[in-house]
């Protein structure tokens, strides 16, 4: 299953790469924007009230929306763990950390709850300065470093819009997935419809030996080993625990943890 | 771990999907009228263009400022996404080939000229 996910991973990778340097060389006026499924939020307002989208969102925006909140309702936050091009350099960045200097980062835990809380405190913040101050601009793009790493600097970004970007990804080495944990306004969307995912990592306490490789091997800190099922929010079911688990049958994905 | 095969199927699914109801519900990006009423002509053709730099909403309204100088053009319609404008007209006051060079046209803004804003990469009658 790693190798299928890294396939995964590669795929949606190589098609918004491929997408960038397409329409660097002046054969697509697309951009990663068209199909990124938080643009879908924002558009919903305007849209309702107005009839109308936002800059340059579409109703594509809207039904890759709808296509992640159902996928995270049966398998939580997969987009996150198999489709999101900045989740998955992150955790490859994130590996390679902890390859090269042999361990990684944490918050400690007061001051990573309350750092976690920053992602609803942008999710909140960008559809209504959207609304307000950016005048229905996507003025989230100067920040996003979704949109400035794969539009190599499209379109509104500023001269501090590469350092986010370097910033971010040179931080994932040290701290593994530092913009999902801390401030991506996608991940705290999906974070109630995570809790309520359908299939999850289950632990068989009988046969758990709690070792603590699952826990250790989780690219969001989950403590696999300290619970009966994964309902944890952060959980993409990207599968490394299972993967990791040196007991056959000690955990198992399950639906709805039966 | 065979149900972890759900979530790649569930990616498989769910993604084409968004695709394909994005593409059979479109809403348009802008839509504007420019002849309505009795103004609107008798007998009215449509064009649709796919014009480069049409990618947003604020760049449809700077093409629907480049077109209305257009005698007879009578609705606009555009679609971000595809890159498209649907333009009504009256055939007897003007055709494509005159609503496409006010779309190419160079444009003045603030005493700076800018051109190749809009630039035709196809077009067919409706």
């Amino acid at each position: 299953m790693r190798v299928l996910r890294t396939l995964v991973q590669l795929l949606f990778l190589g098609g918004v790469v491929a997408l960038m340097l397409r329409g660097l060389a002046g054969h697509t006026p697309n951009t990663c924007e068209y199909y990124c499924p938080f643009g879908g939020l924002v558009a919903v307002y305007p849209l309702v009230k107005y009839k109308a989208y936002t800059c340059a969102l579409t109703e594509l925006n809207v039904a890759l929306l709808v296509s992640t909140l159902v996928l995270t309702l049966v398998s939580k936050k997969s987009f996150c763990g198999w489709i999101c091009p900045i989740g998955t350099l992150q955790e490859w960045l994130g590996k390679i950390g902890h390859r090269v200097l042999g361990r990684s980062f944490r918050a400690p835990a007061a001051v990573d709850r309350a750092l976690v809380n920053l992602r609803y405190a942008v999710l909140i913040a960008v559809p209504v300065l959207t609304y307000t101050a950016w005048q229905f601009d996507l003025g989230f793009r100067k920040f996003d470093p979704f949109y400035i790493l794969f539009t190599w600097g499209g379109h509104e970004t500023a001269a501090f819009s590469f350092y986010i970007v370097i910033g971010v990804l040179a931080a994932a080495i040290f701290v593994p997935m530092l913009w999902c944990r801390y401030l991506c306004p996608l991940g705290a969307m999906l974070d109630p419809f995570s809790r309520a995912g359908a299939l999850r990592v289950r632990r068989n306490v009988g046969t758990c030996t709690d070792c603590g490789a699952c826990d250790a091997v989780c690219p969001h800190a989950i403590p696999v080993s300290k619970v009966e099922e994964v309902t944890a929010r952060n959980c993409t079911n990207c599968l490394e625990c299972v993967e990791e688990c040196p007991v056959d049958g000690a955990l198992e994905l399950s639906w709805f943890g039966k | 771990m065979r149900k972890a095969i759900t979530i790649p199927l569930a990616i498989a699914l769910l993604i084409p999907l968004a695709f394909a109801t994005s593409t059979a519900y479109r809403v348009p990006t802008a839509e504007v009228v420019y002849l309505e009423g009795d103004a609107r002509p008798e007998t009215v053709a449509t064009v649709e263009f796919e014009v480069a730099g049409l990618k947003c909403r604020g760049m449809a309204g700077t093409f629907s400022e480049q077109i209305k100088v257009v005698p007879g053009v009578v609705s606009f319609i555009a679609y971000a996404r595809t890159h498209t404008a649907i333009i009504e007209y009256d055939p007897t006051l003007t055709d494509p080939d005159a609503i496409r060079e006010a779309f190419e046209a160079p444009m003045v803004v603030e005493g700076t000229t800018y051109n190749d804003v809009f630039e035709m990469v196809s077009q067919k009658a409706r």
